[in-house]
């Protein structure tokens, strides 16, 4: 008989098996129906992995993609000047560069520098394999695999680098818009028209200034259907309920079609490109500001009392402690926009412009006939789109994680 | 004794002629929708005052002292804090609230700042001081509150007792003129509430203006000069705390104190 009134004893829990033969047993075969389940799912994936890489191997028309690179990459962008737009890479990934070397340098650039090896390894493929088979291009991938290199060093071991970011970003943006769009004469500057534009150069310039035009947009849109002023709230009601009421088809048409009417200027004045930028702008930060204003609901209104009591302006209370709760909560639901908004851009084909999708689309017609009926073409083609949407898509993805995880430090 | 519950009390509160009186409200009325939520506030308190609001919940009491940083807005008569009028007038409210600290009872700590940042933002922001400044100053009433080992730390990784000392140091940081409590201890554990009761008691000995709205009667006793008791957005009755816990005047009083003693 035992009487203790002492502490009891921790214990060690009950031993737990390790291993892939145990973890196997507990995961996959517990019990009839998850052992059958396992199997049925076990065997469809090992048939669709099987398929797939037989089929690829098989398959003989992947010249088509390889044929159509310089189409789907930059459409009729002159191929003397292709330089232009790979320089314009390398500048915009020499100040990412920048970027990572510096936070790197304080110690916090997991996210930064991720996001920098990433494209720098695209970069990097692409420059070995034009140095292997594209002697035309070779010297300018080159450059634009090594200069990041030399940015990032730069970045790391220069403080001014650093800190000089926020005047870098912008400038680096007017050199690339004057690099794609040229300067003037009859040289290597001369002015490329944005017809002229199209395939993932298209895309990737409707995405990223779709991005990052709509998102402080949507912001503001967002704090102005919170406004106390009745004008303010009732027109960004109205612009987000009308842009989202409507598919972004309509307004890739309205915009083609009413910019040049309001501006009253012939269609030509205004580019299709610059058309579609303001469609798809607006669509997004429409979408956009909805997601802000449901993490600006999230945030509890003693934040916004608790920044008021101690002498802040709203103004202040709002961008330094509202906004920062606000966006990090709804990070998931931005970037979903974003990654959203990158896909959607394949629609602007709708007012003739010829993105990557679009061009992936015309040259499979423009294949000997007896090819697109041998079920090659078209499933290759797509197939390569396919992986080249998703390649962009999963690191935005990825990074939106890492983000949350970073942002979300001493969070309960 | 002829007093009825619904008599009309003797709703002044003014403070002990004699002294510099830094919050003064006559004749306030406030509502919510339709609810009256303040009715005919007549009050004061002078500069080292510490004066203790209680009353059942409901009473107006957190909107009484919220009203004296325009947390609240009210409709009628007037609230004068350190000489400033407090009107529309956003330059008038700022002014006000520079230098009125104020504890909330859910402590309102940022969460996405490090506890130096949240005690040094206003300070750097509002004040216009040098971050070097700020952080020396925070760093003190960090230390007086207890806590100058979590400056690094998040809110989030710290406990009630301590998130609500944090809140204190933030905003004595401010060196403000009145230090405003609404109900501080209420969101905490049992066996937390003393650690936090403890800065106040040093803060009131020190000589620090302070309008508190608590439960803790203890805390009432040991520090406060004065004592409101407010019912259904009235002050019923004022009185130092030894007259007021000893020999209550008023039916409601007797009841409340009744209840919670």
């Amino acid at each position: 008989m035992s009487m203790s009134t002492g502490m009891i004893q921790d214990r060690p829990p009950p031993p737990r098996e390790r291993g892939p033969v145990a973890w196997a047993r507990r995961n996959l075969f517990r019990g009839p129906v998850n052992t059958v389940v396992s199997l049925i799912v076990g065997y469809l994936v090992v048939a669709a992995v099987v398929g797939l890489v037989r089929w690829a191997l098989d398959s003989p028309a992947w010249t088509q993609v390889w044929d159509n690179l310089k189409l789907l990459a930059a459409y009729r962008y002159p191929s003397d000047l292709l330089w232009r737009p790979i320089f314009a890479v390398g500048t915009i990934l020499a100040l990412m560069g920048i970027g990572a070397g510096a936070a790197r340098r304080r110690g916090e650039g997991e996210i930064a520098g991720g996001v920098f090896w990433w494209f720098f390894g695209l970069v990097a493929v692409i420059a070995v394999v034009a140095l292997l088979y594209w002697p035309s291009v070779r010297l300018p991938w080159t450059l634009a695999a090594l200069a990041p290199l030399a940015a990032l060093w730069l970045g790391r071991t220069v403080p001014a680098a650093g800190r000089l970011l926020g005047w870098l970003w912008p400038l680096g943006l007017i050199f690339v818009v004057f690099l794609l769009v040229g300067v003037g004469g009859d040289g290597p500057f001369r002015v490329v028209r944005t017809v002229e534009w199209g395939g993932f150069l298209l895309t990737l310039v409707l995405a990223s200034v779709g991005i990052v035009v709509s998102f402080p947009l949507g912001v503001a849109l967002a704090l102005g259907r919170r406004s106390d002023l009745p004008v303010i709230k009732w027109f960004c009601i109205a612009v987000i309920e009308l842009v989202r009421g409507a598919p972004l088809i309509t307004w890739l048409f309205i915009a083609s079609l009413m910019v040049p009417l309001l501006l009253n200027t012939s269609p030509d004045t205004v580019p299709a490109l610059a058309r579609a930028l303001v469609a798809v702008t607006l669509f997004s930060a429409a979408y956009m500001a909805e997601n802000v204003r449901g993490g600006l609901q999230g945030v509890p209104g003693g934040q916004g009392e608790a920044a008021r009591a101690l002498g802040l302006s709203g103004w202040q209370s709002m961008r330094l402690i509202v906004l920062p709760q606000a966006l990090r909560s709804v990070i998931p639901a931005i970037v979903g926009q974003s990654i959203g908004l990158f896909k959607d851009t394949s629609l602007v084909f709708i007012v003739g412009l010829f993105d990557f999708f679009e061009i992936g689309r015309r040259v499979i017609p423009s294949q000997p006939a007896s090819l697109q009926y041998t079920g090659g073409v078209l499933l290759e083609l797509s197939v390569f789109m396919a992986i080249v949407y998703a390649f962009f898509a999963y690191r935005m993805s990825v990074a939106s994680r890492q983000l949350e995880k970073r942002l979300g430090v001493g969070e309960r | 004794m002829t007093e009825t519950p619904n008599a009309r009390p003797p709703a002044d509160a003014h403070a002990p002629e004699g002294g510099e009186k830094i919050i003064e409200m006559a004749g306030l009325n406030k509502w919510f929708g339709d609810f009256h939520v303040l009715k005919d506030v007549d009050m004061s308190v002078n500069r080292g005052e510490v004066v203790v609001v209680i009353g059942p919940s409901g009473s107006g009491k957190s909107t009484l002292i919220r009203c004296i940083n325009r947390l609240e807005e009210h409709q009628e008569g007037s609230i004068t804090v350190d000489g400033t009028r407090l009107t529309d007038d956003v330059r008038n409210i700022d002014q006000i609230r520079r230098e009125t600290g104020m504890v909330f009872q859910q402590f309102n700590l940022f969460p996405h700042l490090t506890v130096i940042d949240n005690v040094t933002l206003a300070p750097i922001r509002v004040r216009k001081w040098k971050r070097s400044k700020a952080e020396e100053r925070a760093m003190y009433f960090l230390e007086k509150v207890g806590i100058p080992e979590q400056a690094k730390k998040y809110p989030g990784q710290l406990s009630g007792g301590q998130q609500q000392r944090v809140a204190i140091a933030r905003a004595l940081t401010m060196e403000p003129k009145v230090m405003l409590f609404d109900e501080p201890t209420s969101a905490l554990d049992p066996e937390v509430i003393g650690e936090v009761l403890e800065v106040m008691v040093t803060l009131a000995k020190e000589g620090m203006t302070m309008v508190v709205v608590t439960h803790e009667m203890g805390f009432a006793r040991e520090v406060g000069d004065r004592v409101i008791f407010m019912d259904a957005g009235q002050i019923v009755e004022v009185g130092p705390p030894e007259h007021f816990f000893e020999n209550p005047q008023h039916e409601r009083t007797r009841g409340f104190l009744s209840k919670i003693l």
